[in-house]
């Protein structure tokens, strides 16, 4: 088969460009603005996908980590009861006011006070066990990289949390907070740290190892029946974290702003990828015409039109790919938090080549100019 | 007066077709009752002034345009009852079709200009590309077949086209204006290959054009005007075809 849409394509590549182009800069600019949501947002599950929990137990319809009350500690009796549990450990999660001494105002803080040891579960992915020891100490606290500045203070110094001297003992990273700044703490810090007479001490989560972490939907659903022991409820890891996020894209209207520009890409993207298709039908308009007096099916040419659309989407694809992959980077070495995950880069490949598609069939239109009798003068 | 040694078959025929043309409130009839017959193994030119109605009789015999009234038989089929999808098959089975302008894609080597049409009648790559091979050797092109139309001269750009239509076998050849692109040499060298190739594969070939020089290269002239044909001759000596005859 002589590949006429490809050939064209290759010898023409001027005038296909801007159709690449176009292509390619909308699946890049959706991929980019998906990476970058998802990793902001995925700054709100930080708790959950830093540490080693299957399962979080938590205040009954809690949506997001940062919206926790405090429970029960009976509920832990509860949970260890179930012999596919393998550990419960204890969590608090607290809002707190900072205060460094460059005393520039205060700072708004989450404080998560966590089991130190070496073999806890949260933080385990965020925290190395040298780092997570230092937490032993009395008013030990550790807080990210990316936020040491604005906190004004330097490993080994001191500062105000709620009124209540703590000293910075360590810097993580990767531990960037939604809409605030992450410390980490021991559980005994954190509780010295909570002024709500409301919550006594209690622990705002109880997250849990299993035996087997595939068996974490079904634990779930076993534990969740039970009211005997105050009011709780059980998430997997993965589902509250998806909850989690979900909740901060859908209240700060990110999700929304997310299909919207989607929507605009697209649209600009297929009027300009289908002008540019329009024109190359247009310019071989007499030699598809020719083609048909000679018995080629008006079917047939279209095919060939829209393998032309589908060369334009792949390549276009292609430059988004290794420009996107360069970006990403960048944007990694710079803490920027950018992620990306299969189904969100499915999502962007199908947006790209679906554009390329509709411009395709809309290219398709043009082809009843091809009319052979037009040849005859 | 010239006896053919072979009986002659009519392969195409009109009859009494009419055609007329609508452009707001003007009606030009372009042809009213025409009717002729056209027959295999041999050039026939229509020849007549231009705006007389030659291309779109052309259009008419070759199933590109329907008729107003009249019937056109095609081979064994009455084109007028055939549908679109129909039509198409038809021309890829049976039909060649050479234009005044080359319509060749600038993409493609003149070897893949011609393959092309070839692989929609079902041909596989080999055959199709020996085929191919073997049409524009025939149209003298041999050493060319790997250029693109930018690096062709008019005159090769016309044999590619018809080469093109050549490698399908069509027992039906149209040219419309085949030579109006072309210097005279040029035009005359294409001209010669239409006639041999009715003359070598008994192809019913159908040339329209104005140029009067074109005349003394054809077996029969029908001269037309003001959509009807004036006179219908047999061109008694045709000469000899210009390009090497087929040992
Ligand atoms: N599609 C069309 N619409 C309107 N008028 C047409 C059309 N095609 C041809 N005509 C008219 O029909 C007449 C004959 O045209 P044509 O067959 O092209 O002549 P020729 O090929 O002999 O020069 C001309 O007057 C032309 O203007
Ligand atoms: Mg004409």
């Amino acid at each position: 088969m002589v590949a006429l849409a490809r050939k064209t394509l290759v010898h023409e590549w001027r005038r296909f460009l801007p159709a690449i182009l176009a292509v390619g800069f909308a699946g890049l600019l959706q991929l980019l603005q998906a990476a970058l949501v998802l990793g902001i947002f995925g700054s709100a599950s930080v708790y959950i996908t830093g540490s080693a929990a299957d399962l979080w137990i938590g205040y009954p319809g809690t949506q997001s980590v940062n919206l926790g009350r405090a429970i029960d500690p009976n509920v832990e009796a509860r949970v260890l009861m179930d012999p596919a549990v393998a550990k419960v450990e204890p969590f608090i999660w607290l809002d707190a006011d900072w205060r460094g001494h460059a005393d520039t105002g205060g700072e708004s803080v989450f404080v998560s006070g966590i089991d130190p040891q070496s073999a806890g579960l949260m933080f385990a992915h965020a925290l190395p066990p040298a780092l997570r020891a230092r937490l032993e100490e009395p008013d030990a606290v550790i807080v990210d990289r990316a936020d040491i500045d604005k906190l004004g203070v330097a490993i080994g110094g001191t500062a105000a949390i709620n009124g209540h001297t703590v000293r910075v003992v360590g810097v993580s990273s990767g531990l960037r907070a939604l809409g605030g700044v992450n410390v980490v703490s021991s559980l005994a810090t954190a509780r010295e740290l909570d002024t709500d007479p409301a919550d006594g001490g209690r622990p705002t989560y109880w997250v849990a190892s299993l035996r087997d972490p595939a068996q974490a939907g079904a634990v779930a659903a076993r534990l969740r029946g039970d009211g005997a022991f105050g009011p709780y409820e059980v998430w997997t890891a993965q589902g509250f974290a998806r909850r989690s996020v979900l909740y901060w894209m859908l209240d700060t209207g990110a999700g929304a702003g997310v299909l919207f520009l989607a929507g605009i890409v697209f649209l600009v993207g297929a009027v300009i990828t289908s002008q540019t298709l329009v024109a190359a039908v247009a310019g071989s308009v007499r030699e598809y015409a020719t083609l048909n007096a000679l018995g080629v099916g008006v079917g047939a040419l279209r095919w060939v039109v829209l393998e032309q659309a589908f060369w334009v989407g792949a390549l276009g694809l292609l430059g988004a790919t290794v420009l996107g992959a360069v970006l990403l980077a960048l944007a990694r070495g710079q803490d920027v938090p950018v992620v990306l995950d299969i189904p969100v880069t499915l999502a962007c490949v199908v947006l790209a080549m679906g554009l390329a598609g509709v411009s395709g069939l809309a290219a398709i239109r043009s082809l009843r100019r091809a009319d052979p009798a037009s040849l005859l003068r | 007066m010239n006896a053919s040694a072979h009986p002659s078959v009519v392969t195409l025929r009109a009859e009494n077709v009419a055609k007329a043309f609508v452009s707001g409130r003007l009606r030009t009839q372009v042809l009213d009752g025409l009717s002729l017959s056209i027959e295999a193994g041999e050039l026939t030119l229509i020849s007549g002034p231009s705006g007389c109605g030659k291309s779109t009789l052309l259009a008419i015999l070759s199933g590109l345009q329907n008729v107003d009234a009249g019937r056109v038989l095609a081979l064994d089929s009455e084109l007028g009852q055939l549908d679109r999808g129909q039509l198409e098959g038809f021309r890829l089975r049976h039909t060649g079709f050479v234009f005044q302008g080359f319509n060749l894609f600038p993409a493609l080597n003149a070897r893949e200009q011609v393959e092309l049409p070839l692989h929609y009648l079902g041909l596989s790559r080999e055959r199709a590309r020996a085929r191919a091979v073997h049409s524009l050797e025939e149209v003298g092109l041999a050493r060319r077949m790997g250029l693109k139309p930018a690096e062709l001269s008019g005159g090769e750009k016309q044999r590619v086209a018809i080469a093109r239509a050549l490698a399908k076998r069509p027992q039906l050849l149209f040219a419309d204006e085949p030579t109006s692109a072309l210097d005279a040499a040029s035009g005359q060298t294409i001209i010669d290959i239409l006639h041999r190739i009715a003359r070598t594969h008994g192809t019913t070939v159908l040339c329209v054009s104005h140029d009067p020089r074109l005349i003394g290269h054809a077996d029969r002239v029908l001269a037309m005007e003001d959509g009807r044909i004036l006179s219908d001759r047999r061109v008694s000596a045709s000469p000899a075809p210009h390009l090497g005859t087929p040992s």
